[in-house]
């Protein structure tokens, strides 16, 4: 299938699906004004990529800074497909980058980490003020 | 001709503005010529009419031209053209396809017609026909402008005044929270500061003999639809509140999720978005709740009870060098993935003299900014409580707020923002 790319704009994340080289990534802040619309077509084609992939090695890159109480719903979707894949047919490793003083990024972290136990997490600190 | 006094003087309401200027809101009256003007004569008509900028083409009443001024001038301006056109029929130089409407067409649809046209039609305008394709009028690309300002203007005042007069309704429809708080309390503050003016964060207090209820609610959205989302929470809240369990935040919240869930239908799995189902059928379902903390004050037995919904607490006792965050339970209220019969813990807290307690939506501590554009954070949140410890409760929310502005800087702000704090 096809990869699947979305530019960054003032209010949703770059979605940049390279599903040919199993790599995902999600970068930005993720407020759009109806989180159904702009997460469900993502969502989607992450669905039909897990459902005709198996037995490879996933790497998930999530640099969120900032997503809405509609938007982390949506990413809970998201990890659950992930999740689901990751403990019957993939490997799913889901990095999780955060700045070094961004604590409420990482505890958003540690409670995917908790709740999605078969994905192979790690919480990445960068110092984005070096970056 | 467009008469914007008259424009200004309309009243109209939000959905009636647009229908009220159409196509023939910009009918001017024009010369016109027909094939069997000569090219002289037209230029005689555009040297004593200097106004036309587009001159219209009939023939048998129906429009099949146009004649751009310039245009024909320069055209006939170059050499042997007098002689050669001068005497013949006007229609050389026209333009054979103008944008034609239909007097009733609305506004906007001309306007995307206009755009669509590009440069030719701004300039020249367009003719404006009745239903039978007869020629009425022309209209100029200037006076669309003009009322496609005025139009989006009055849009923003209609729907700046609507909000505005929302916001007093919400202000005052916490009002009694606000009385009972300075009944109850003697050393405290509240700020609620709405990203668009209304917004889906609420506070409310409620004084009864042996203590009071507090709630800090944040409601899921913002602006409209989160203001409606408060008036519905707050609906259910009174009812909710009754004598006995006041005691019981843990079982009000239960109590809320589920009317939350039955009013909203936010109860079975059809109501869960199709990850694959099409565009057309979601826009009716509604997955929204609260995030809420719910507590209940006893100064007489100097104690709290908290139950928390994805809102934590954050306490200062008067020796304590750092703040306690108790966090609540990780579900919110009424969402379709909190189940029915969902409950949540209540957290008994022991409250001493001079004990400061804080509740915060999150507002404050998700915002972006700083030179590294990162979340607010708990931890600067707590370093500002501790610095402002000394101060009056009053005096600490402004201090507070002052830094969070500093640290938002030229950042938009993400969500709503509310704020309280109270001493016992």
């Amino acid at each position: 299938m096809h990869d699947f790319y979305l530019a960054r704009t003032s209010h949703s994340p770059e979605i940049n699906f390279q599903f040919s080289r199993h790599h995902l990534s999600m970068t930005g802040e993720a407020y759009p004004e109806n989180a159904n619309d702009f997460f469900l077509p993502v969502l989607g084609q992450l669905k039909h990529y897990l459902d005709h992939t198996d037995g490879q090695h996933i790497v998930f890159d999530f640099r969120l800074t900032y997503f809405n109480s509609a938007a982390t719903k949506m990413l809970y979707t998201l990890f659950g497909l992930l999740n689901e894949s990751a403990s019957t047919r993939n490997r799913i490793t889901l990095n999780w980058f955060h700045d070094v003083e961004d604590d409420t990024i990482l505890e958003f972290g540690e409670g995917i980490q908790d709740d999605f136990l078969a994905l192979d997490f790690h919480a990445i600190a960068e110092d984005l003020a070096a970056a | 001709m467009l008469n914007m006094h008259a424009v200004k003087e309309s009243r109209a309401g939000l959905t009636e503005i647009e229908s009220e200027y159409i196509a023939r809101s910009l009918m001017r009256q024009s010369p016109t010529v027909t094939p069997q003007n000569t090219s002289f004569e037209v230029l005689d008509l555009l040297a004593t009419h200097h106004e036309v900028i587009g001159l219209p083409v009939l023939e048998n009443g129906r429009a099949i031209g146009l004649i751009n001024r310039n245009i024909f001038n320069d055209e006939m301006a170059k050499p042997f053209r007098r002689d050669l056109y001068g005497r013949k029929s006007c229609i050389a130089f026209m333009d054979k396809q103008p944008l034609v409407v239909n007097e009733q067409m609305s506004i906007q649809e001309l306007s995307f017609k206009v755009i669509a046209g590009g440069g030719k039609t701004l300039n020249d305008g367009f003719i404006i026909t009745d239903n039978d394709g007869m020629y009425l009028g022309i209209g100029t690309g200037e006076d669309l402008v003009k009322v496609v300002s005025y139009l989006q203007a009055e849009k923003n005042r209609l729907v700046m005044e609507s909000i505005n007069y929302a916001s007093v309704i919400q202000k005052s429809f916490m009002r009694s929270s606000r009385e009972d708080m300075a009944e109850a309390l003697e050393d405290y503050f509240i700020h609620w500061e709405p990203r668009d003016k209304v917004g889906g964060d609420y506070y409310f207090c409620k004084k009864f003999h042996d203590g009071f209820f507090i709630a800090l609610i944040d409601c899921t959205g913002h602006g409209v639809p989160g203001a409606f989302m408060t008036l519905i929470m707050a609906a259910f809240l009174d009812h909710i509140l009754l004598e006995d369990n006041r005691h019981d935040p843990a079982g009000a919240l239960a109590l809320m999720n589920q009317k939350v869930k039955t009013a909203l239908g936010q109860i079975s799995e059809q109501n869960i978005v199709p990850i694959d189902g099409g565009k057309h059928d979601h826009h009716d379902k509604s997955d929204d709740g609260m995030d809420t903390a719910f507590c209940w004050v006893s100064q007489a037995e100097n104690k709290m009870v908290y139950a928390g919904a994805k809102t934590p607490l954050f306490l200062l006792g008067l020796g304590d060098t750092e703040i306690t965050i108790i966090e609540g339970d990780k579900k919110g209220v009424g969402y379709v993935d909190t189940p029915m019969d969902y409950t949540w813990r209540n957290q008994e807290i022991r409250l001493d003299k001079g004990m400061s307690v804080y509740l915060t939506t999150d507002g404050i501590i998700d915002q972006i900014g700083g030179s590294k554009e990162i979340a607010f954070g708990k931890k600067r949140f707590c370093r500002l409580l501790l610095e402002q410890r000394a101060k009056p409760m009053a005096a600490q929310a402004p201090a507070i707020m002052k830094a969070f502005y500093e640290y938002q800087g030229s950042q938009r702000r993400r969500d709503d923002v509310s704020f309280l704090g109270f001493r016992i």
